[in-house]
């Protein structure tokens, strides 16, 4: 790059965090919070916009988990190259305290002992370690009489099938679940198509909860559960929620709906805020393309903005740009697998010609393990095992060995991740 | 047994087998149709799309070629709503001999095929995406022709003539009797049923799948099943059919149709119609020849992979199929091997699909000793009564005036949720694919990564299904879709794909659905 103008992003910083999912949030507010100067680059926002707002540390290991704490020790020594080999139950538990003491406003319930089991949108019982208390009343362990609220203008919600199943959904301890579906239909004037944002925005305005409230309210029968789909507001949710528990007099719930994540999107814009209250830099909208290396170490980064290349120069570096659905790591067609960013060394791939993929939707396919491998100070290694660079960490879903949308172990595993990143990082300063 | 009474019964629901029982239907004969899935999902549903103007056939097969010159205007006369009226080139790349030009131009006038040759200039203008080396084009009246939407329209023309349509019917056995075909046992895939169906004639459509057929009633008909893959491809990478001009070879065609391009095909020899393996081989060489006709082919989005069973017959035992002619043959089993009631259409394509049907019917009416004759070249199909084009912008304008007044489901096909439940009540049993091939449900860039949950929470209210019936249906469709995505899985395709992972099993823990 020869452009000879003064360069803005020229200052240095002490960690740049590459990525905005759960995993470089993560990292870079524990990193601001601890003093340092911290920038985050994002091509865009991360998986909070698409994923549920639960921390998911593993809901299935052969089945349904009852307890993270108990089923990961044998997990994690049946699956050796899975990143909780290398995360130890006190750091998972450390992470945990961590995001429910930052994300306070959310009431986050739950640990490392427990999983809770709430309906997804299809109706399954799905094992949870966090959830935020707007979603509390949902976990069916202790059973109940459930009934889901559909809203018509809502495509993404189908309480009626939801409802069917979680009837039929095996629960722990045979707690006995009834339910039943209330359809209403909110004044949404002329709009027939209206996204879950779009109806988060409606609940936010008092009017539009009087007429949800006065509609539900006549169809309940004391000591009914109620669900609602995850709508209930973005940065209001909170009020709304209690408004509705109060008013009607009976728990309520949300469950999670297809992207966007209206809870998902609260999760971020909390950490975010607390960020930009920390000093930290937030660039979305800036491709990271290039780096600056010298003596083994990273120099600095550059990001292609709308305007031009910007280098930013900084002490440690977090990579968390995901995995292949974020574009953290590409497939090209003729088989090639890639770090995009630094083209780190992929691990968990199959041998040369074997199949990436098995012909069942189901099957372990060879390509779902594949990823970055690291060492102990969370540094992407090469073959053997040394780190690339001596200042490069990396978290969240561009790690090789685990397959988190199939263990839900998602959130559980950037969580713990860009937490141990940052808990690195800080180790070499100190 | 229940016992169904008939004139005639047609075995198969491909295109040929739709036009035979709407031709049957209009000439008067009490009609049966059985097919053993849905309709349209042996070869008809499975090819590019190409409405041939006869100028792949032009040097090598001027029969064929002829036949296309015919039918080609008579489908855009009668099924003007099954057409887009793309147009075709044949394009001259720096990897073919630009001396075939002259042969195929020669071929053309030979057969009769409105051929023109383009100033290079313009074609590029016209389709800016192609190789600028491009040394000659030849345009030619191709089109794209929808598959669904014309089997569709000719058993519902066929319905409204008397026919009885029985998807998801599957032959067992042919009812032989004195050396004659009088009917045939079949079962109701979805009821698990059996059913008796006595006709005075038994037209065999089957397709590649005839020899099967034939065999039920001890009569030998070689099939040879030849395969060819199919890639579709996100968007309309060019808005004319492409093709290479060179002789027939595999990965020479790109049909822009509907939302995707599709590139095509292979032919190997197979022998069974229903184990069609695609192969990365085979991937590979439709990607670098798709390379060759438009650069950067290999970074667009693969959308899906198939592949299709060409029925090719042959009297005689051939070892390169391509070799075999593309025209079709109508044999009098009586004649041929003296079995009587039952006749076997084969071979063709379904540019010429009605042209097969009234050369089958025109047999039917001559054994059943009848003189009826053939008006499916005169009358439309339903929806083509106004002879005009589908147009590619008309969901879109459909929606336009009144933005937002209706919920779409499948957003990357502009579907409704009317349009889907319409669809539903086409034809039962609904499964989602089936659903998806009538309206093409997830058909987009997602591959159904939104609007198969919604689809399924339809289907569950609108057919009243209970949960494991919706379950299935979900299921089948996520497995349907896997083994369409993933042999060619890669760039932001896979992005797209692992998205839907997270949907499904992360969000909604669909492999944890309750029995």
């Amino acid at each position: 790059m020869t452009d000879a103008r003064p360069r803005l992003a020229d200052v240095g910083y002490d960690t740049v965090v590459i990525g905005a999912g759960l995993a470089g949030l993560t990292a870079a507010l524990r990193l601001a919070e601890a003093g340092q100067r911290v920038a985050i680059l994002a091509k865009g926002v991360g998986a909070t916009h698409l994923a549920p707002p639960t921390i998911d540390v593993l809901g299935y290991a052969n089945g349904p988990v009852d307890s993270p704490a108990q089923a990961l020790p044998e997990f994690a020594a049946a699956n050796p190259e899975h990143p909780y080999r290398q995360l130890s139950i006190e750091l998972v538990r450390a992470s945990l305290d961590w995001f429910k003491a930052r994300l306070g406003d959310h009431g986050y319930r739950g640990g490392l002992d427990e999983n809770f089991f709430v309906p997804t949108a299809l109706g399954v019982a799905k094992p949870t370690a966090l959830l935020p208390e707007t979603m509390a009343a949902g976990d069916l362990r202790e059973g109940g009489r459930f009934v889901f609220v559909g809203l018509r203008g809502l495509k993404d919600f189908f309480p009626a099938y939801l409802a069917d199943n979680v009837a039929q959904t095996p629960l722990p301890g045979r707690a006995s679940v009834t339910t039943r579906v209330v359809e209403l239909a909110p004044p949404l004037g002329e709009a027939r198509d209206v996204s879950s944002a779009g109806f988060a925005r409606r609940f936010e305005q008092p009017a539009f909860r009087e007429s949800v409230l006065t509609e539900l309210r006549r169809n309940l029968v004391p000591g009914e559960i109620v669900g609602f789909p995850a709508v209930l507001g973005i940065g209001g949710a909170r009020e709304v929620w209690r408004e509705l528990e109060t008013r009607l007099g009976h728990p309520v719930f949300e469950v999670p709906t297809l992207p966007p994540s209206v809870p998902g999107i609260r999760v971020y814009d909390t950490m975010t805020s607390a960020l930009r209250r920390q000093g930290a830099r937030l660039v979305i909208g800036s491709t990271v393309a290039g780096a600056e290396t010298g003596n083994g170490r990273l120099e600095g980064v550059v990001a292609h903005t709308a305007g031009r290349p910007l280098t930013y120069r900084a002490r440690s570096f977090v990579l968390a740009t995901g995995g292949f659905a974020s574009a953290g790591l590409e497939l090209d067609s003729s088989g090639t697998v890639r770090e995009p960013v630094f083209d780190l060394p992929v691990a968990g791939l199959p041998g040369q010609n074997a199949p990436l993929f098995e012909p069942g939707y189901f099957d372990e396919h060879a390509l779902s393990r594949a990823g970055v491998a690291v060492d102990e100070s969370r540094r992407p290694v090469d073959d053997e095992g040394a780190p690339v660079y001596e200042n490069l960490h990396a978290a969240g879903a561009t790690l090789a060995g685990a397959v988190p949308w199939r263990e839900a172990s998602g959130n559980g595993l950037s969580l713990a991740s860009g937490y141990a990143a940052a808990s690195a990082i800080l180790e070499v300063i100190s | 047994m229940p016992t169904l009474e008939t004139e005639v019964l047609v075995v198969g629901g491909g295109s040929t087998g739709a036009g035979v029982a709407r031709d049957a239907a209009m000439r008067g004969f009490a009609t049966i149709l059985v097919e053993r899935g849905d309709l349209a999902t042996g070869t008809t549903g499975r090819f590019h799309g190409l409405l041939h103007s006869g100028g792949r056939y032009a040097v090598k097969d001027p029969v064929a070629a002829r036949e296309c010159v015919v039918e080609n205007p008579i489908l855009r006369r009668t099924a003007a709503d099954c057409i887009e009226d793309t147009g075709g080139l044949f394009v001259s790349t720096r990897w073919d001999d630009p001396g075939f030009g002259d042969d195929f131009l020669r071929g053309c006038q030979a057969t009769g095929i409105p051929v023109e040759e383009v100033p290079v200039a313009e074609v590029l203008r016209r389709e800016p995406r192609l190789d600028q080396g491009i040394t000659r084009a030849f345009a030619v009246p191709d089109a794209n022709l929808d598959p669904w939407k014309l089997v569709s329209a000719c058993t519902r023309s066929a319905t409204e003539y008397g026919a009885r349509i029985l998807p998801y019917h599957r032959v067992l056995g042919l009812e032989v009797s004195d050396d004659k075909v009088v009917g045939a046992r079949v079962h109701n895939e979805v009821a698990g049923d059996e059913l008796e169906i006595r006709a005075e004639l038994v037209i065999n459509a089957a397709g590649a799948w005839a020899g099967q057929i034939a065999n039920l009633a001890g009569c030998v008909v070689t099939v040879l099943p030849g395969k060819g893959i199919m890639i579709a491809m996100n968007h309309r990478l060019v808005n004319t059919v492409i093709n290479r001009c060179k002789p027939p070879s595999d990965g020479d065609i790109i049909v822009p149709i509907r939302t995707v391009s599709v590139i095509g095909t292979t032919d190997v020899r197979v022998s069974d119609p229903d184990e069609l393996e695609v192969t990365p081989g085979e991937i590979d060489e439709m990607l670098d020849e798709g390379e060759k006709l438009v650069p950067g082919f290999r970074e667009a989005r693969a959308l899906r992979v198939w592949a299709g069973a060409r029925p090719l017959y042959t009297p005689d035992d051939v070892t390169d199929t391509r070799d075999v002619s593309r025209t079709h043959t109508v044999l009098d089993h009586a004649k041929r091997d003296g079995v009587e009631g039952f006749i076997t259409i084969t071979g063709g394509k379904t540019t010429t699909f009605r042209l097969m049907a009234e050369h089958a019917v025109d047999t039917a009416c001559e054994k059943l000793g009848v003189n009826r004759r053939c008006r499916t070249h005169e009358e439309p199909l339903p929806g083509s009564e106004e002879e005009r084009f589908y147009w590619l912008g008309a969901r879109v304008r459909a929606q336009e005036p009144v933005p937002n007044s209706e919920e779409i489901i499948c957003e990357c096909e502009l579907i409704t949720r009317r349009q889907l439940t319409e669809a539903i009540a086409r034809g039962r049993p609904a499964g989602l694919d089936d659903v998806r091939r009538r309206v093409r449900l997830a058909m987009g860039p997602c591959q159904g990564g939104f609007c198969i949950y919604r689809a399924t929470g339809i289907l569950h209210e609108f057919e009243h299904l209970d949960h494991q019936a919706a379950n299935s249906a979900l299921l089948d469709f996520l497995q349907e879709r896997w083994k369409g995505v993933q042999p060619i899985l890669h760039g932001d395709q896979l992005r797209q794909a692992r998205l839907d992972d997270w949907i499904f099993q992360g969000l909604l823990a669909v492999e944890h659905l309750p029995e």
